[in-house]
């Protein structure tokens, strides 16, 4: 086996989970670059060496690929997904990102907790005035209407809060991407 | 040179030396990591990002000898990044020059 063979089966082993044909694609350039270095009279080694360890550039490729599911379409999962392909590339990252990441990200859940618990609150008066006549019901509806009006709006703002925390996070991968990318050799 | 610096202008460099004529991704790749000491593969990876955001279109042209190669053409939009990264870099080195300056005076 050629070297110019290992190095492309090592980067294709680690992007496994990129979909044909862009897998493909960005491959294609790894293998033309020996091509044409061999052309230039190089060695596939000195190649190899020059293209630099295929694991920073599976992570690269791998980064950018994430950040443009979570762009193309909004999922947390995704988000994520990309956070933590960013934290693969150093450890510089761990402070900068995943940090600040987890940290909103609780706050986000717990804001989105605290809404529910609200709302939710409203149909437990009108249950246990029903069950055990705590309060008459008239009493309870105006309860129940008032935290499901509390409720309902702090859905609104958290759904725009959240939006923009997503959005934020990607911008912020972009830029950081831009600055860390290649810091091999 | 400051790795961080480094990869900042990354992105200019490509796209200044892709406005004479298209040019295929190894002859980009070959040229900015001689300049500026990244790993030539890191430079693929960039392309690509540029490629997605309409900076550049590709289309591939047989070559005499091996496999098709690939070729980079800055757009019309290409054009007009580069030209607003231009400018922030000229104000940028403007000022630090300034400052370099004004620091240094006897």
């Amino acid at each position: 086996m050629t070297t110019r063979d290992r190095y492309m089966l090592e980067l294709e082993g680690m992007l496994t989970i990129i979909p044909e044909p862009q897998r493909k694609e960005w491959l294609y350039d790894y293998y033309i670059h020996f091509q044409q270095a061999v052309e230039n009279g190089q060695s596939e080694e000195d190649a190899a060496l020059e293209l630099g360890d295929p694991k920073l550039i599976a992570n690269e490729i791998l980064l950018g690929y994430r950040v443009d599911q979570a762009e193309s379409t909004s999922s947390f999962g995704k988000l994520s997904k990309a956070v933590f392909a960013t934290v693969s590339l150093g450890l510089f990252n761990i402070i900068f990102i995943l940090g600040p990441y987890l940290a909103l990200a609780a706050v986000l859940l717990a804001l989105w907790a605290v809404a529910a618990s609200i709302g939710l609150a409203g149909l437990a008066v009108i249950a246990e005035s029903l069950l055990n006549e705590t309060f008459s019901m008239p009493q309870a509806l105006t309860v129940s209407i008032i935290t499901t009006a509390i409720a309902i709006l702090l859905f609104i703002g958290l759904k725009a809060l959240t939006a923009s925390f997503y959005k934020m996070t990607l911008k912020y991968l972009k830029f950081n991407t831009r600055m860390v990318k290649g810091h091999n050799k | 040179m400051n790795i961080q610096f480094k990869k900042g202008v990354l992105e200019i460099c490509v796209l200044v030396l892709a406005t004479r004529g298209d040019r295929y991704g190894y002859e980009l790749a070959v040229k900015i990591s001689e300049k500026f000491e990244v790993a030539v593969g890191s430079v693929y990876p960039l392309l690509s990002r540029l490629t997605q955001d309409g900076y550049f279109s590709t289309y591939l042209k047989e070559s005499n000898e091996g496999p098709p190669r690939k070729y980079y053409q800055l757009t019309q939009e290409g054009w007009s990044h580069m030209r607003r990264l231009i400018a922030e870099w000229e104000s940028f080195t403007q000022s630090v020059n300034e400052i370099i300056e004004e620091g240094l005076k006897p």
